[in-house]
């Protein structure tokens, strides 16, 4: 049965959705409509990717579309109420990350979900990316051991075009989210680091500040730009480092065990042990290098066969969790990331933000300043 | 008289409001995003102190904020688009920007006029034969789609405006100028070729280059927002001495640096873009369709082009191409200088 699809909120983001939704093929999923309240954005999702209906009125796509799948790609602010109308409607949900502002809207977006007997999944690409699965598979085969501690590093680029988009526009969403920057960004470490936590509320510090000089003279000069966060588990401690300046802007995780320890890149998708000395004395100090070589060389040839298979693509991790979240609902399955990962996730976030006080909303710049004057305006000369 | 500027602080909306202060203009507001750069447009100002020029920050995000911005305001130089961003976010920074625009003008009593700056990207040149001279008349492209995300967000930008104009009658004049260049902009156009690490792959050959220099591109507005009918007529802008990508590139690679140059015929390119497609395709998009046949044909088919309207006006070019790119090439040779 070919699963129908429609889009809600056609920015940026919605692009990766219908790109991958489309690879998987017609005979498994079809986009019978996308939706945004600015029907021009949805008119050029659609004349981009081939879709034919149209819609600036959700209510009226549910109703003449009734979609099987909605994807909710708007701000996090709509995302509660988005999915309490896709699932009264009788569609599963697949909600682009943050699932809400705070983790009480994130526990009734669940309930209500299970409630209506629906599906829901949320836009963790890392999850099910290619290391990732990688990684379940040395976890099951016993090679890292029991798991000590996990570091997880995620650099970012405020001069790409993400971070452009929002120190660029000071009504941008972002900046109306309680955890601001970070808010919009580290689901993707936790979502790496939360399967070695077996804890349902670890113990979560959060240290967060300004890197960047202030220009801009608005509340965008206080958006934190620098975030490390220590969580200690009953058995597995973590780090997550989110850094806008340190360069290159990487990507990375290691994953500590009682038998190895593991690099994994997620940019360049590569999985290395770290080598441990198995010879003697300078020898035992020359060697290690070579071996991480032939570690990393084979990662490549690896990497290279992927790539001429054209199963090296930019959102592969997003593809996976598409086709495993339509089986589960084609089977009737449990959902491909457990509700309680999310909420733990959720959770996290929320102690998070609380400790940093980020909480207070951004001004919104009006166009008009109360004198009915332009705002900001200046008598240059 | 009042006339607000968008897009003052990008490239050819700073020489702009030089232009128009140059002219004796009053009554400039320049719009600005808040905290964008204005490194371009405060040196600008700094030229003129005494000006008549006001900066105001701003966004046309919705109707109620262009309304604000557009009150008392007379002539509306529309030059702001999103640029080199993803398609969504080029689209709404410059098709629904300009959405909202054109509907704080039409709930005017008195509508300002609307002095529309688009490109040359939205001809449909593609399907026409090599050679064939591009005018105000030259037919729409058809298939943006195919092409690449500006000219898709232009051709949308113009079709729009123009169904509000067929409406509503505001006074509306649309410039399409080819390609803007000046000490101050990029490089290379893509029409000459493109540059990858270490390399630069030549596709324009013999091909005319339909350059503007960015003084003559601003003067050009300046002259249909006096001039024109102001009844949705179009200009093309170019300049008058135009020449080839082959001398163009032969200058640029003496003046300001040696690039190593792979020299790729049409002919050539366009089987070249029909392997790059195919493996677009069979790939599922593991690489991005650089090159394809469509895109081939647009940009480096090869096209001649008239500014006949423009001058029936009375604009006239300030600056020489030879005197254009003299300025453009010791600017960039500084710049190549100091980066390396």
């Amino acid at each position: 049965m070919t699963l129908k699809i429609a889009i809600v909120g056609c920015g940026k983001i919605a692009d990766g959705h219908v790109d991958e939704v489309q690879k998987l093929g017609t005979e498994t999923a079809r986009i019978v409509g996308v939706c945004d309240r600015e029907k021009l954005m949805a008119e050029q999702l659609a004349e981009r990717f081939g879709i034919t209906s149209v819609y600036d009125d959700f209510a009226k796509l549910l109703a003449t579309e009734k979609p099987d799948v909605v994807h909710i790609t708007t701000p996090p602010e709509s995302h509660l109420a988005l999915a309490r109308m896709a699932v009264e409607g009788g569609a599963h949900v697949f909600v682009e990350k943050p699932l809400t502002l705070d983790y009480a809207s994130s526990k009734e977006l669940v309930d209500t979900v299970e409630r209506a007997k629906k599906k829901l999944t949320i836009g963790y690409n890392f999850y099910f990316d290619q290391p990732t699965l990688e990684i379940d598979e040395m976890m099951a085969k016993g090679q890292i051991g029991d798991v000590v501690h996990v570091e997880s590093f995620y650099g970012y680029n405020l001069a790409g075009p993400f971070g452009q988009a929002l120190l660029g526009d000071s009504n941008h969403w972002v900046h109306q989210l309680p955890g601001k920057l970070f808010h919009n960004v580290i689901d993707h470490p936790f979502s790496q680091i939360i399967r070695f936590l077996g804890d349902d509320d670890p113990e979560v510090h959060a240290f967060g500040h300004l890197q960047r000089d202030k220009r801009l003279g608005d509340s965008r000069d206080d958006l934190m730009d620098e975030l490390r966060l220590v969580i200690r588990g009953r058995k597995t401690t973590a780090y997550v480092t989110f850094s806008a300046h340190i360069r290159p802007v990487a990507h990375f995780m290691r994953v500590y065990g009682t038998k190895n320890t593991l690099h994994v890149d997620y940019d360049a998708r590569t999985l290395a042990f770290d080598p441990s000395p198995t010879l003697p004395s300078a020898i035992g100090r020359v060697v290690p290098a070579f071996t991480q070589a032939i570690r990393y060389a084979r990662e490549g040839i690896k990497n290279t066969k992927r790539f001429a298979k054209s199963d090296f693509q930019f959102f592969a991790g997003l593809t996976e969790l598409l086709r495993r979240f339509y089986g589960a609902i084609e089977n009737d399955g449990p959902p491909p990331i457990p509700y309680r990962d999310i909420l733990r996730i959720g959770k996290m976030m929320s102690t998070a933000f609380d400790q940093l006080g980020q909480h207070k909303p951004a001004g919104k710049t009006a166009a008009t300043g109360a004198d009915g004057a332009p705002a900001g305006e200046e008598v240059v000369s | 008289m009042k006339q607000l500027v968008t897009g003052s602080n990008g490239f050819l909306g700073a020489a702009f409001v030089d232009r128009l202060i140059q002219r004796g203009e009053k009554g400039i507001v320049c719009l600005v995003r808040p905290g964008s750069d204005r490194s371009k447009l405060d040196a600008v100002l700094a030229k003129h102190k005494g000006a008549d020029v006001r900066i105001t920050s701003g966004s046309l995000g919705s109707i109620a904020s262009a309304k604000a911005l557009i009150e008392g305001v007379d002539v509306i130089h529309h030059l702001a688009a999103t640029v080199g961003a993803p398609p969504a976010d080029m689209f709404l920074g410059t098709v629904v920007a300009t959405k909202n625009l054109v509907e704080a003008i039409i709930a005017q009593k008195a509508p300002p006029k609307l002095v529309l700056i688009s490109s040359f990207g939205v001809y449909g040149v593609a399907d026409l034969p090599k050679g064939t001279v591009v005018d105000e008349s030259t037919p729409l492209e058809h298939r943006p789609i195919e092409r690449d995300v500006y000219s898709h967000t232009k051709l949308r930008q113009e079709e729009l405006v123009y169904r509000y104009h067929a409406k509503h009658k505001f006074p509306l004049v649309t410039l399409r100028p080819g390609v803007i260049y000046g000490p101050n902009g990029g490089a290379m156009s893509s029409r000459v070729g493109i540059k990858f690490p270490g390399m630069f792959l030549y596709l324009g050959g013999k091909n005319v280059l339909p350059l503007s220099y960015v003084d003559n591109c601003a003067e050009a507005i300046c002259v249909a927002a006096k001039n024109a009918k102001f009844d949705g007529d179009v200009y093309n802008v170019h300049d008058d001495d135009l020449i080839t990508c082959d001398e163009f590139l032969a200058r640029y690679r003496r003046e300001v640096e040696p690039l190593r140059v792979l020299p790729l015929p049409y002919k050539a390119l366009q089987l070249v873009s029909k392997g790059v497609l195919a493996y677009h395709k069979a790939s599922k998009g593991q690489l991005p369709a650089l090159f394809t046949p469509y895109k081939s044909a647009t940009t480096w088919k090869g096209n001649t082009f008239s500014n006949a309207k423009l001058h029936s006006i009375g604009w006239k070019p300030i600056v020489s191409t030879e005197e254009g790119i003299a300025r453009t090439f010791e600017a960039l040779r500084q710049r190549f200088k100091k980066a390396s």
